[in-house]
């Protein structure tokens, strides 16, 4: 594993940081933050960095000269520029200077990792190549390779291609996602841009059963607000996470198109309709136990209004 | 099934009439359960069962089990319809297995049939006899996934006459002729559409069908393609020949399962007999049909959109023109249909472009299927003349508000409409008297609003759709209706400013006139026809602070007026957080500090004995709570 590698993010920017660190942490390196060069030579001189990763514009000291001196005092460490707009001339210099490569912003956790990867391994850090999570079985592989082989010969049809993995898989995480561009002939790129385009498909992994509540209109009138945090607080999730056992993923869509029947949450393929938040509760109860409110016991002398 | 030739088209209905009026095909009745999405979810399947042991352990050989799609009258699923030689047919709502036996003994066995579980009859009913039905026909009574009963029902008869006898220029003058418009919601003239692409010169054409129904509040295009997959299909054959395409895609949204299933279904069945495919009725047209599966993007409706999705692309829409038309998918000449508009097709090539016009308005033909949703009574499916007037939809067909609660708003049009307020509640129904509002008409959403709703959190929460759906490419619709939204937020979080109200009509106007799409260009429609229609809303909100219906927490206290209230502990049960105190049978008290204001007891208070009074209230002794709840009205009331 990528446990003793360190990776530093050097950047003026405290969100582009943490954005790389989220990129990365998620492969499993360990990551620190430097605002600034400066404060990056405080750390480099403290600690050994595999690799640095630095924007080029800061203040007090910008990228370039933070790369001279890590050529000097550092020449083991290795050096990504990540840069906006970049010029012709500072990238030549830059690369005149042995960084291994640079990346534009924006960019996608799949780009950086991508560098990340090649940047250690020009290094000759001992990273083993990404191999698949334990969790992809190899028959769920080969059915994956199967289908993409499949939809390969019928244009544009990345995005059954990808209902489909997702159907296998269950989610599709970069590493499925690179997989499928690569089956179907096309930039890794693209296929996120059509995985983060469309709410249907997820790089989370979900649980065996996943509730959608519907925010549609009909709904919203019928009081599907305070549905929706019922489940929130005992399922103990946001919308978007999955539960600690995996029984259960909740999500919202915006209309299910069942609005006779508001407000509704459909729970894997099948509709419920005209719930409370107790009802809801119960009909989860059907599928994994989750607890259930005590109810109140009956009072007397109550009179239903009949319509 | 072997290939069928018109011969057979002929020989089927004619076999299957027989099945359909019973005595020929040795049946005395015919039981239907309704089996749509909204029957299901609430046990039609269980009723279903029941029904087919029941009859089992009866040995009624002479009675027939069916299922149909929605009957319409959703809010009653599970709904049976029970058809008897010679007698009135029955219709018996909220359903359960329980009920069901009880009925197959007493009515079927018994020939009693039981008054208690039974709808009115329909003449009586205004829900049904103030309706027109047309696409609607076979969904009440067809099972969709038998191809014999839609042939039986007419079926594919347009399409053999259409591939057959007339040529391009005829449908498409047909259709024409019949006034059609688009009922996706912009009204186009759908003969029109077709007369420009069938113009076009192109070896490759696509002909398209848009089930990517995202409009909150619609559900009419699921009901169809659940219930009646095989006239959306003939409509789109017939479209096909018209404009010269031989390749079809039905785009259908990923959250309509089951329409999805039948439509695989239908498609699979059309293969087998011919009815798509190669040579045609040997007329020598061909026609493939493929289903698509959307995935979850609300821009995908917007038809350059949707044919990027077609394509395997992020579902962007681009500049007009080129219009598709001209260039659409792949770059080839597409026209891309509602799954209504398609539906009603088949019933123009048969009948005639005159009796189509004969009903509905010179500008507004035909008949147009609304889904009523909300707080109306009678939620479900209906079908109704053009040129209907509103109220005559909220209050005969509709059935009123729930609970005799007071009407305040209609939504028409979904995030693109706007919400119509009772005093335009005369307008006709039709494409340009709903526009005069600031609504559309839209796909056949409508959603109801009483006084519980709160139309400046009604506002929000479109511009919270819209948002969060605007697809990115063009700033007024990315950046416009995210400042939309966050002045939303604070007039509804007790941030609101004098100046708000007017900040937003300059940002809407400009957001309409500088959007790429649809979906930007009527994105403002919701702010503006709340503020045109409820402005003393607006103003109670941001001048009392005040949110009269209740429903923006930080706006409102409640308090309970002791001379209404009868101490049935409803309230106190209903709330979360023990902020009320009181005995049975003896008034009870919120305690203002621990109130959160989730309005839970004043959705359970059945005797009206809880007040909303402005926010500045919690601060108010009980003497002044109780002064303020006789005479508050907020400004502009």
């Amino acid at each position: 594993m990528a446990d003793d590698i360190k990776i530093l993010v050097v950047d003026d920017e405290p969100a582009a940081i943490k954005n790389a660190e989220r990129a990365l942490k998620a492969m499993g390196f360990d990551v620190e933050g430097a605002l600034g060069g400066k404060e990056a030579i405080t750390k480099m001189e403290q600690n050994n960095y595999s690799l640095v990763l630095t924007d080029l514009k800061m203040p007090e000291m910008d990228g370039l000269t933070l790369t001279g001196w890590i050529r000097k005092s550092r020449p083991d460490t290795g050096v990504v520029i990540i840069a906006d707009y970049p010029s012709q001339d500072t990238i030549k210099e830059a690369l005149a200077l042995g960084v291994i490569d640079y990346v534009p912003k924006p960019f996608t956790p799949a780009v950086l990792t991508d560098v990340t990867h090649r940047a250690l391994k020009i290094k000759g850090k001992v990273y083993v190549e990404e191999k698949p999570r334990e969790e992809f079985t190899p028959s769920m592989l080969n059915e994956l390779d199967r289908a993409i082989k499949e939809y390969k010969k019928k244009p544009g049809s990345s995005i059954p291609a990808l209902q489909r993995a997702q159907e296998i898989v269950g989610y599709l995480p970069p590493e499925i996602q690179k997989r499928i561009a690569r089956g179907l002939n096309i930039s890794p790129a693209e296929i996120h841009s059509i995985v983060s385009f469309y709410a249907f498909f997820t790089m989370k992994p979900r649980g065996d059963h996943l509730i959608r509540c519907c925010l549609g209109t009909a709904c919203f009138v019928r009081g599907i607000e305070a549905i929706l945090n019922k489940l929130k607080e005992v399922l103990k999730i946001d919308v978007g996470d999955t539960t600690e056992d995996r029984k259960f993923s909740l999500e919202t869509v915006r209309c299910l198109g069942c609005c006779a029947i508001a407000p509704v949450m459909m729970v894997d393929e099948e509709p419920q309709g005209a719930l409370t938040p107790k009802k809801a509760v119960s009909v989860l109860n059907k599928y994994a136990p989750v607890g259930m409110e005590e109810a109140h016991p009956e009072e007397v002398g109550i009179i239903e209004e009949k319509e | 099934m072997q290939r069928l030739t018109i011969e057979d088209l002929k020989n089927i209905k004619e076999k299957h009439k027989a099945t359909f009026a019973l005595r020929e095909g040795g049946y005395r009745a015919k039981v239907t359960v309704h089996m749509g999405t909204c029957g299901i979810t609430v046990g039609a399947k269980d009723v279903m069962d029941a029904l087919i042991n029941e009859v089992k352990k009866n040995g009624l050989k002479d009675v027939t089990v069916g299922s149909a799609g929605c009957a319409g009258l959703c809010g009653r699923e599970p709904i049976v319809t029970i058809e008897e030689i010679g007698k009135e047919t029955i219709k018996y709502c909220d359903m359960n297995a329980e009920k069901m036996r009880k009925i197959v003994v007493a009515h079927l066995i018994e020939g009693k049939p039981v008054e208690d579980y039974a709808l009115p009859h329909q003449k009586d009913l205004p829900f049904y006899n103030l309706q027109e039905l047309r696409v609607l026909q076979n969904i009440w009574f067809m099972d969709p996934e038998s191809l014999e009963e839609y042939i039986a029902r007419d079926g594919y008869q347009a399409a053999a006459k259409a591939l057959t006898q007339m040529t391009q220029e005829e449908i498409i003058k047909v259709v024409k002729d019949s006034g059609l418009r688009g009922r996706g919601g912009a009204g186009f003239p759908t003969g029109l559409k077709w007369e420009f692409a069938s113009k076009v010169q192109s070896e490759v054409k696509f002909m398209l069908c848009n089930g990517d129904e995202g409009d909150p509040g619609a559900f009419m295009d699921r009901s169809v393609m659940e219930a009646d997959p095989h006239s959306v299909i003939g409509g789109m054959i017939i479209g096909a020949k018209a404009i010269g395409a031989h390749q079809g895609y039905i785009y259908v949204r990923a959250e309509y399962p089951l329409a999805v299933k039948r439509l695989q279904i239908a498609i699979k069945q059309c293969y087998e007999a011919g009815l798509l495919g190669k040579n045609i009725f040997d007329s020598g047209f061909d026609f493939d049909l493929e289903i698509y599966q959307g995935a979850g993007a609300f821009v995908c409706g917007e038809e350059t959109a949707l044919m990027r999705s077609i394509e395997g692309k992020r579902g962007m829409p681009r500049p007009r023109p080129p219009f598709p038309a001209h260039k659409g998918l792949r770059d080839k000449p597409s026209v891309l249909n509602n799954v209504e508009t398609l539906a009603q097709i088949p019933l123009i090539i048969l009948n005639g472009a005159e009796w189509y016009k004969s009903i509905g308005t010179e500008k507004s033909t035909g008949t147009k299927v609304f889904c009523l949703a909300g707080a109306i009574k009678n939620v479900g499916l209906i079908e109704v003349p053009m040129g209907i007037p509103l109220r005559t939809i909220v209050y005969d067909i509709g059935g009123g508000m729930r609970g005799k609660k007071k009407f305040k708003a209609v939504q028409m049009g979904g995030p693109s409409g706007g919400c119509i307020p009772e005093s335009l509640l005369g307008l006709p129904v039709t494409y340009e008297d709903i526009v005069k509002s600031g609504a559309i008409m839209g796909s056949g959403g409508m959603v109801f609003m009483d006084e519980d709703n709160c139309m400046v959190s009604v506002a929000k929460f479109f511009l919270g759709f819209t948002t969060d759906e605007s697809c990115g490419k063009c700033v007024p619709c990315r950046v416009g209706t995210r400042i939309l939204l966050d002045i939303l937020t604070d007039i509804c979080e007790g941030r609101g400013k004098e100046g708000d109200i007017e900040t937003l009509e300059d940002l809407c106007k400009d957001i309409i006139a500088a959007s790429l799409c649809g979906l930007g260009m009527t994105a403002p429609n919701p702010v503006l026809t709340t503020i045109r229609y409820f402005k003393d809303e607006y103003e109670a909100h941001i001048k009392d602070k005040w949110c009269v219906a209740g429903v923006c927490r930080d706006l409102c206290t409640f308090f309970i007026d002791e001379k209404l209230c009868k101490g049935c502990l409803a309230c106190l049960r209903a709330c979360p957080s023990k902020a009320i105190v009181g005995e049975k049978k003896k008034p009870h008290r919120i305690i203002q500090e621990l109130c959160v204001h989730c309005r839970s007891c004043y959705d359970s208070c059945k005797f009206k004995s809880i007040k909303v009074l402005p926010a500045a209230a919690r601060e108010a002794s009980e003497a002044e709570l109780l002064q303020l709840a006789g005479v508050a009205t907020p400004t502009g009331v």
